[in-house]
């Protein structure tokens, strides 16, 4: 066995060494290399699920926002639609009111004039009566002159 | 000096410091350690929320590995626990592997009493680090055996006295998890160092064409160990973690 050793140069001293050595690199690199790596996977992953997580919530509150506008627009044209829908009421109820009324006018307005045509006709009449009347003085007179 | 393909089967000693061993294979984990724990200390300096190539990359490899991992253990808790040890064998011994070709690395020495001595061999060249290693990922699957089940429980998996087939089977159980310490050590020795042997043997036969494909291939066989090692020891983990009577 010593032989075998002595043949390849297996000294316990040199072997220790080597496990030193070996030793150093996982102690260095465990610290310079493998720690900070996965540190820096997980912040990362850490980093990425708050992300996911925070776009979420910004896609509901745009969802949110989105139903409400929808919502206030909707009202918005009801509204609208109700005030047409008056006005146009109220525009009906005014020109009913505006026909009526020069209806109304008009009657009178007619009404007037036959009653002055009747007044008129009536006058005339009276007129042509007294006329008539002076006319029959005036031939009694006549014929009272005559006989006189 | 000699001529020829010279081929050391142990890492050259350079020199010593206080009786302590400097060879050149501990040379270079050193440097590559220092390439890494300065490239990780870089890189941990300039990591950002919104990741650039590099990091997106990297990021992605740590993903799959926990995710591969958790699949294999069916559990997230014992992914992130192991994780570190698997992520930094495949590393480790990957950039050893690949830096092991670059240039400089083996060729690069001085001549030492008519022999030469190069400066950088690769670790894993080197039973002394591959050893290391094994006897790291044995130690940590035999713990975590414990620890998961008790003493008794993991022992229960090897000394079985209920019957004669249980007996033989932990017997058998028992050689072979001890057979992992050789398995492993020489598994990752032997694969590289004959990659390197070989492109050694092919330089001497075409110097100039014939290494560079051979290098190509072994820079994949190097990936593909370092892989191996790390993922044999996390199956065995889960081997020593399963339960001996849900087992069959």
């Amino acid at each position: 066995m010593s032989e075998l050793f002595s043949a390849f140069g297996v000294n316990w001293t040199l072997l220790g060494a080597q496990a030193v050595n070996f030793a150093i690199v996982l102690v260095a690199l465990w610290y310079f290399l493998y720690k900070p790596v996965l540190a820096t996977l997980a912040k990362r992953q850490e980093y990425v699920a708050k992300s996911v997580e925070e776009a979420k919530q910004v896609e509901a509150l745009f969802a949110r926002a989105d139903g409400e506008a929808e919502a206030r627009v909707r009202a918005a044209d009801a509204e609208a639609e109700e005030i047409v829908a008056t006005a146009r009421e109220l525009a009906t109820t005014e020109k009913t009111r505006l026909v009526k009324e020069a209806e109304a006018r008009a009657a009178a307005v007619a009404h007037d004039a036959s009653a002055r045509a009747a007044e008129t006709i009536e006058r005339a009449r009276r007129e042509s009566d007294r006329d008539v009347a002076r006319l029959a003085v005036l031939a009694a007179e006549k014929v009272l002159k005559e006989n006189d | 000096m000699h001529s020829g393909i010279s081929v050391v089967l142990k890492a050259e000693q350079l020199g010593s410091v206080f009786n302590f061993p400097i060879t050149n294979s501990l040379l270079m984990a050193w440097l590559v350690m220092a390439f890494l724990i300065a490239g990780a200390y870089f890189f941990s300096k300039s990591l950002k929320m919104i990741p650039g190539k590099l990091q997106a990359g990297i990021e992605w490899a740590f993903e799959g590995a926990i995710a591969y991992m958790t699949e294999v253990l069916e559990s997230e808790v014992l992914a992130r626990r192991f994780f570190p040890l698997v992520a930094t064998i495949f590393i480790f011994v990957a950039f050893i592997n690949e830096i092991e070709f670059f240039p400089g690395v083996g060729s690069l020495g001085f001549f030492h009493a008519s022999e030469f001595l190069p400066v950088l061999r690769a670790p894993t060249t080197d039973l002394n680090f591959t050893l290391a290693l094994a006897m790291i990922s044995f130690f940590t699957i035999e713990i975590t055996g414990i620890a998961t089940l008790g003493f008794f429980k993991y022992a229960g998996k090897y000394v079985n006295l209920t019957s004669t087939i249980g007996f033989v089977v932990g017997l058998i159980e028992l050689m072979s998890n001890l057979g992992r310490l050789i398995s492993f050590s020489f598994r990752l020795f032997g694969n590289i160092f004959a990659g390197e042997v070989m492109v050694l043997v092919a330089g001497y036969f075409l110097p100039y064409v014939l290494p560079a494909p051979l290098m190509g291939f072994e820079m994949f066989i190097g990936l593909v160990q370092a892989l191996v090692f790390a993922m044999l020891t996390l199956f065995f983990i889960k081997l020593a973690i399963v339960d001996p009577h849900e087992a069959h």
